[in-house]
């Protein structure tokens, strides 16, 4: 029996377990994810436009992270909108990070698990090192964006005489709260990916120089920085969107006839 | 609207401003730093490998300019393939990074640190705007608070051979957690329920892994397949496991607490069913984002591998033996412990909330 097969076994009746319906729609999102992922793949190495590829499946794996949560239907509308704009911020960043810092493809460090392979593959690499920054950011910027608005909804349910003036002042605590808990799951979670890589570079005592300038560390920093980036927009950017909604419909944006009941 | 565009501006000219910096502190280095003033690019050949894949090379002629060495001019050569996998394409006003063999300039590599001057700029900027001054400072006082515990723990690791390199990262793990907490919602119950959950949901996930690896004899496992090993890959494995998942674990759990906490100011008057029915139902809610949160994170790394891999006419079962093994296994470990920490918090809050009724009794 294969160990992650196991693992995979328990979690599926751990949702079960804890999450019922909800848990089920977890794990056939996290499933789907997956398979958007491969069809990335796939469709790269084809040889797609891989901004095209990236657009298109970034925008289906938001859209899956986002529908397959429970929520009233508009919070997760307003987040699927935020997250969509700040998708749009995030490829410029990146293509503009990939451009300045030739972030792409392998160093020397790498020699071991290449070898045997051939490198002058046809595909272009900085491409997939652009969609490596973008797709790393998606989760955090989907969670975030999802946060505020469910947050804000909340108040605005729970506050019937709230103005708009009290629901932007709301907006900001709210904001900077799940700011420092978003970024901090982003940040344990690039530590968490990166241990071997610290520890090689202090066992081969590497200069202050390369600590600033090597492609593999810059690599992983930027693509946490953009992540971190991202959750701020999302933050923002939801919490523009709702005030806009409350400002033209007030309370009406809590009155909806297909509320989705777990 | 005129004020959004003064926080765009102060945000984009901090960004400039430093990565300018970053632009002009080649006096710092004690290796030659170029900048280029001409290319020139000629094609040199195509090639096709052995799977078919075409490619092609090219030979640069870069005119670089010396700028902390008396602004010496010099020719450098540089190959690259349309790919750059292993190469790249350099444009005039880069500045590279050189190195001095006999009396020939090579590339060692681009000048990467403006970029992140720039980036880390934009982002502090950015925080700073969001959130005040109060909670930006407290932010960020935890964020470089725990890397760098998080460094000298690596450096330990580094400079040692025979440290318990688990029993380290998760004591390490332990100490991260309580700081970031503390940091947040300061010294308080509220915090210290967070904290127990959040050791306890990752110790579950980690035991979990452990049995799972007994039970089956590591099959279908391949730390061999781990990046850049100097040490037993193993626990290193185990070590990122626990990093990993915390951030996540720490959100939620603190979120399902508020939310327990927040019930009880209400009315007091509750029962443990109760706080604990309400603690899974907030949990529910979360736990599939923060999943999919870390699950980007651990699957996206391996995205050019495979690609590489496919390119050179492996199959997908091979690949994700190869490639993705490892990322796939963190996802699920990490899954467990968001999932686990669900029940676990909701438990600890709920009996925490109900025992201090029958004491105030």
């Amino acid at each position: 029996m294969n160990a992650i097969l196991l693992l995979i076994i328990l979690l599926f009746l751990s949702l079960f377990w804890i999450g019922k319906k909800q848990g089920m729609l977890t794990f056939l999102g996290l499933f789907l994810n997956c398979f958007l992922l491969f069809l990335l793949i796939t469709l790269v190495n084809w040889g797609f436009s891989p901004l095209v590829v990236l657009v298109v499946m970034s925008v289906l794996i938001l859209s899956v992270a986002i529908f397959l949560s429970t929520g009233r239907s508009r919070v997760l509308t307003i987040t699927w909108q935020s997250a969509i704009v700040v998708l749009g911020f995030i490829i410029c960043l990146a293509y503009l990070a990939e451009y300045l810092g030739y972030l792409q493809g392998y160093t020397l460090e790498n020699s071991d698990e290449l070898e045997g392979l051939s490198m002058a593959v046809g595909i272009d690499f900085s491409n997939l090192a652009v969609i490596v920054m973008v797709i790393s950011a998606l989760g955090a910027i989907a969670e975030a964006a999802m946060a505020v608005t469910a947050d804000l909804f909340e108040v605005v349910e729970r506050t019937p005489e709230i103005s708009l003036k009290n629901l932007k002042k709301q907006g900001q605590v709210i904001g900077s709260q799940i700011l420092g808990t978003a970024i901090n799951t982003l940040f344990f979670g690039m530590l968490g990916a990166n241990i071997p890589l610290f520890v090689w570079f202090f066992r081969l005592h590497y200069s202050l120089a390369e600590f600033l300038n090597a492609k593999l560390l810059i690599f992983e920093v930027v693509t946490m920085l953009l992540g971190m980036l991202g959750i701020l927009a999302a933050i923002l950017v939801a919490n523009y969107l709702v005030e806009h909604a409350f400002a033209k419909e007030g309370r009406e944006i809590l009155n909806e006839s297909d509320i989705y009941v777990d | 609207m005129q004020a959004v565009i003064k926080k765009a501006a102060i945000l984009l000219g901090m960004a400039l401003l430093f990565f300018f910096f970053g632009r002009m502190d080649s006096a710092f280095y004690q290796q030659p730093v170029g900048e280029v003033l001409s290319q020139k690019t000629s094609f040199v050949s195509d090639s096709q490998d052995e799977h078919g894949n075409q490619d092609q090379s090219y030979k640069q002629t870069l005119k670089v300019k010396v700028i902390n060495r008396s602004n010496k001019v010099v020719e450098i050569e540089n190959d690259y393939l349309s790919s750059k996998a292993e190469s790249s394409r350099y444009r005039v006003h880069d500045q590279l990074l050189l190195s001095k063999i006999g009396s020939q300039y090579q590339v060692d590599m681009p000048k990467r640190d403006s970029l992140l001057f720039g980036l880390v700029a934009l982002l502090l900027t950015g925080l700073y705007m969001a959130s005040g001054r109060k909670k930006f400072s407290y932010l960020t006082l935890a964020l470089v608070f725990n890397a760098m515990l998080f460094l000298s723990v690596v450096i330990w690791d580094a400079r040692s051979r025979s440290l318990p390199v688990l029993a380290l990262f998760v004591i390490l793990a332990v100490l991260l957690s309580a700081i970031a907490l503390v940091f947040v919602l300061g010294r308080t119950k509220q915090a210290f329920i967070t904290w127990v959950s959040t050791c306890l949901a990752t110790l579950l996930a980690l035991v979990a892994m452990a049995l799972a690896m007994t039970v089956t004899g590591g099959a279908g496992v391949h730390f061999e397949t781990m990046s850049y090993v100097t040490q037993v890959p193993a626990p290193i494995f185990y070590s990122q496991a626990v990093i990993g998942v915390l951030g996540a674990v720490m959100d939620e759990s603190g979120d399902i607490v508020a939310g327990l906490f927040g019930m009880q100011r209400e009315s007091a008057n509750r029962t443990f069913s109760e706080y604990y029915k309400s603690g899974l139902s907030i949990g529910k809610e979360i736990l599939g984002t923060l999943t999919n949160v870390l699950f980007m994170i651990f699957i996206a790394e391996t995205i050019p591998m495979v690609v590489l891999m496919l390119r050179n006419g492996n199959n997908w079962s091979y690949i994700l033996d190869q490639a993705m093994n490892l990322g796939i296994l963190q996802t699920v470990v990490s899954a467990l412990g968001i999932v686990w920490a669900v029940p676990v918090t909701a438990f600890l809050a709920a009996r925490r909330l109900t025992k201090e009724k029958e004491v105030a009794k």
